[in-house]
């Protein structure tokens, strides 16, 4: 049976505890990476953050050095010229001069033989970028205080809480650690389409932790498993979720990329596309690969769920480590007759739904103790 | 628990529909923002501390302004301490904008000596001033523009006293300011507007055409003006911070059409101030004795107001005091830049009335009119981003966007339909439900509200695709998983909608409360992103409660899916696993 089929059967059994071990050393590496090359080679800060003028000139007759010659006799040859898309040049400059700002737009209308009014002017003041960038920095702080509180409360565990901020910080070092490799521009677009992944991760991490909070009692009442295998076999029953939900969230946001930048050259949805797409690639693998050890790493040092793991090591060999197994090999019926007697033995705590169903009780020869 | 869920599908259905027809038969559509049908934006940012009062007087202010210019949906609000104002549709982009902005007080200067620009005044020729002559006062500019460089060249010239640019309206004008009109006085001011421009060689022309004081035309300014051309020397214009009340300044005065500058004024120190008017009763006026539109400008009593008006119209009128007003011509002058210098022509020793007169266009007369009218704003403000897009561009970023959408919809429709067959229908129409009523509030917030969809919206309603289709994702999973656990269909779909309900709220909440947060402490487009990201997520919940759940147990209700099971890729895998298991 191949992975996918099993995957899509709901039979998926990955040993995540390994995997988490590749991924935390790879998500280490890649933010340790991320923060080298921001410092070696910063941002490509956009107009809003630099101040100036952008002329969009909707043309696809002239070229770079045409344009450039345009501009020389008006002083603003140094001007940052590109073509954006097929039928786009983009000239940007640092002068806030309204009358030269007009001048220039007036001289470029005429080099494209288009109305002036054809040409869209975007001005930006110097202090604008620290501005937008204080009170984008202001509301993420609150936003990750609101959110902390909200998660510890929600799903009432504060590592849950730290653990997703975990993942989201890896999810913004990453994601300005691509920005600044490949040296795209940071617009206002950007930030908005960063605040996007941010909500995004975090939605994602949630459905996760909801699903490990409904497992919890596995481990803290019926002690038959540890808190580090639970979360591995939570990420498993999620797994098909998690990826469902990257990919209808990714096809779109693919579809703005290519269809809405490349295909009709509309520069804003591609700032926005680029990255959102990065970002929502790495805040689903955050959710899984980082988010999630986190938790498992630090309930595992709580004394609670330690009493239970040093039980089950010091009753069975091996063999507890990789419970979630068994999952896809036990005979239905085993499953159906077992939940009842499942439910039963839940000593007067509710187990929580898809509990007893997705993850059968241990077959018989558990039954040994 | 065994609820049909068809009551509770049905009323559903049955308003989001009706929401949608209501919309539209009201002929409500969303507002688009600026970046999607083009217009201007300005972000303005207070020069000094302001405190919340002075904002909103500003705000009042500038709206008045933008109303004045007829602007169909202008969006002006605070946002942070910040006056951002969104003019959706507005052609002339400099036009609008200086209306905005232009915070400085208002001051009435006498004219002390005028320079023409000499770029401007070298190709005037002997042709220009028959050309001037033959147009007479009602010349209509218009036509002389564009034939031209040597016509453009005189029509700035000629029209000396015109405001700082204005782009837009053009017409060579003459502006004179006199006691209000009575209305049986008919002057003949093309008559007299046509003799004063021949006997005045290159520029200065400045008639008179005000109420019956005014049947004859003023001798005296003529030679006036005529002296003043003769210096062609180009002064410096004082910088900003010397230009105080008490200081005589050189000032500049711009075309209204080309933006190039046409004259360099000396000035006095101010006479009167824009305090003494009264705003309400400065405007625009049509005199019907004569069809020419004027601006009337009316003054507070006292002697600090239409006293220091008095004062300065007997100093200009005939010149009669040649220290202080050796012109005759009095100044408007707003923001550095002089927006008209008309000559004074009654000295006003009566009434609280006066009208600057010319041959105005509409436009220009309104344009005059609101400049003098809101010329104070209680805080000055400077720029801190403008935006200006097109048209053209605003309408091929919609296209753009839509096209992204509904393509990137179309795959996600096929995936989902592949993957979940008839539960996938459902999170379809789930979907288009949440869609439909995220439509009916995007178009009544535009309506009532001034509302605008902006690109980034746009791309928040895209992004939360992912995010609704999730929720039914969620849940199908949960009860595949039951099913894989060997539950019918029909006892999971109740069931598992709790636990998938309470994972869908939980992270929903997230979102929630980040786009609080944004659409709080943002500005501008992010603002927008929220507000859409916001309100697709709640319909996300709604549209999970009261159309996913119901339908699902709808359906598993039926027993399709014991039959035919693999219309809802889930219970295939039952049948292999056991054959699996036998063998």
């Amino acid at each position: 049976m191949s992975g996918l089929r099993r995957l899509f059967r709901g039979e998926n059994n990955y040993d995540f505890v390994r995997l988490w071990r590749y991924g935390l050393t790879a998500s280490a590496a890649l933010v340790v990476l991320s923060i080298g090359l921001l410092s070696l080679r910063g941002l490509n800060l956009g107009l809003d953050f630099e101040g100036g003028t952008a002329w969009d000139v909707p043309t696809s007759s002239l070229s770079v050095s045409e344009t450039r010659d345009v501009l020389r006799p008006l002083g603003v040859a140094e001007s940052k010229i590109q073509t954006v898309g097929t039928d786009l040049v983009r000239v940007q400059s640092g002068t806030t001069d309204p009358a030269k700002i007009q001048e220039v737009r007036e001289a470029l209308a005429g080099a494209a033989e288009i109305d002036s009014d054809q040409i869209a002017v975007t001005t930006v003041g110097p202090s604008w970028g620290n501005e937008i960038s204080n009170k984008a920095i202001r509301a993420l702080v609150l936003f990750f205080i609101a959110v902390s509180l909200y998660i510890t409360f929600a799903l009432r565990d504060w590592r849950m809480a730290v653990g997703a901020l975990v993942a989201v910080v890896h999810d913004i070092v990453i994601s300005v650690g691509v920005y600044s490799l490949l040296q795209i521009e940071v617009t206002p677009a950007t930030v908005i389409a960063f605040l996007t992944i941010l909500g995004f991760s975090l939605y994602d991490t949630v459905v996760v932790y909801a699903r490990i909070k409904d497992n919890t009692p596995m481990v803290s009442v019926a002690g038959r498993t540890t808190y580090t295998d639970m979360a591995s076999l939570s990420l498993n029953q999620v797994l098909m979720r998690s990826i469902n939900t990257s990919l209808t969230a990714v096809l779109p946001v693919l579809s703005i990329l290519v269809v809405g930048s490349w295909i009709f050259g509309a520069t804003t949805l591609e700032e926005f596309g680029i990255a959102l797409l990065v970002g929502l690639l790495v805040g689903v693998y955050s959710s899984i690969f980082v988010a999630t050890p986190i938790v498992a790493y630090l309930n595992e040092r709580s004394p609670a769920y330690r009493t239970v793991r040093e039980r089950l090591a010091s009753k069975a060999t091996g063999e507890t480590r990789r419970v979630e197994s068994r999952k896809a090999t036990v005979p239905t019926e085993v499953a159906s007759d077992a939940q009842a007697a499942g439910s039963g033995a839940a000593s007067g705590k509710k187990l929580p739904a898809g509990y007893s169903a997705s993850h059968p009780p241990r077959p018989r020869k558990n039954k040994r103790r | 628990m065994r609820r049909s869920g068809l009551p509770t599908l049905i009323t559903f259905v049955v308003v989001v529909l009706g929401l949608v027809v209501a919309v539209l038969a009201a002929g409500w559509s969303p507002l688009l923002g600026l970046d999607l049908q083009g217009g201007v934006a300005v972000v303005l940012k207070p020069t000094s501390v302001a405190d919340e009062e002075q904002i909103n007087q500003a705000v009042a202010v500038i709206r008045n302004r933008v109303d004045a210019i007829g602007v169909a949906e202008p969006d002006i609000t605070i946002q942070g301490g910040n006056v951002v104002v969104q003019l959706p549709g507005v052609k002339d982009r400099e036009r609008a904008l200086e209306l905005v902005g232009s915070t400085a007080e208002l001051r009435f200067r006498p004219v002390l000596q005028t320079f023409p620009n000499p770029e401007l005044l070298a190709p005037v020729t002997s042709t220009t001033v028959a050309g001037v002559s033959g147009n007479g006062a009602n010349a209509t500019p218009t036509s002389a523009l564009p034939t031209a460089p040597t016509t453009a060249v005189q029509t700035s010239t000629t029209k000396n006293e015109q405001s700082l640019g204005m782009p837009g309206g053009a017409s060579s004008g003459e502006y004179a300011l006199g006691p209000l009109p009575r209305r049986q006085s008919t002057p003949a001011p093309s008559t007299t507007n046509a003799v004063a421009t021949s006997v005045v060689a290159a520029a200065e022309t400045t008639t008179t055409v005000a109420g019956v004081t005014t049947t004859t035309v003023t001798p005296a300014m003529v030679p006036a003006t005529t002296n003043d051309t003769l210096n062609t020397s180009w002064p410096p214009v004082t910088p900003r911070d010397e230009d105080t009340n008490d200081a005589t300044v050189i000032m500049p005065e711009y075309d209204r059409k080309t933006r190039k500058e046409t004259f360099r004024y000396a000035l006095g120190p101010t006479l009167v101030t824009g305090d003494a008017l009264v705003a309400e009763k400065t405007q625009a006026t049509l005199d019907p004795s004569n069809g020419q539109w004027l601006v009337e400008i009316t003054f507070k009593d006292g002697d600090e107001n239409v006293g220091t008006w008095r004062q300065a119209a007997a100093a200009c009128y005939q010149a009669s005091n040649p220290q202080v007003c050796p012109t005759g011509r009095l100044a408007a002058v707003l923001d550095g830049i002089v927006i008209s210098a008309p000559s004074v022509n009654s000295t006003f020793s009566s009434g609280n009335n006066a009208v600057v007169t010319g041959s105005f266009t509409q436009e220009e007369a309104k344009d005059l009119g609101q400049k003098l009218r809101y010329g104070a704003l209680p805080v000055e403000f400077e720029r801190q981003q403008t935006q200006d897009v097109s048209a053209t561009i605003g309408r091929d970023a919609l296209k753009a966007g839509v096209a992204a959408g509904l393509i990137g919809l179309a795959i996600v429709a096929i995936y989902i339909l592949v993957y979940y067959r008839i539960l996938g229908l459902v999170a379809l129409t789930s979907l288009g439900l949440s869609f439909g009523l995220l439509w009916a509030i995007i178009a009544w917030l535009g309506e009532t509200r001034g509302l605008a969809l902006s690109l980034s919206g746009v791309v928040g309603i895209i992004v939360s695709i992912g995010v609704s289709i999730d929720s039914n994702i969620v849940y199908f999973e949960q009860i595949k998983d039951d099913m894989v656990g060997g539950r019918n269909m029909r006892s999971s779909a109740q069931r598992a909608f709790h636990g998938a309900m309470s994972t869908i709220v939980k992270a929903d909440l997230v979102s929630l409360i980040g786009a609080a947060l944004l659409y709080w402490l943002t500005v501008g487009p992010v603002k927008g992103f929220a507000l859409y990201l916001g309100l697709s997520t709640l319909l996300d919940l709604v549209a999970s409660y009261f159309f996913m759940r119901p339908a699902v147990v709808l359906l598993s209700s039926t027993g399709l899916a014991e039959r035919r099971p693999s219309a809802f890729g889930v219970r295939e895998s039952r049948g292999h696993q056991g054959a699996e298991a036998t063998a």
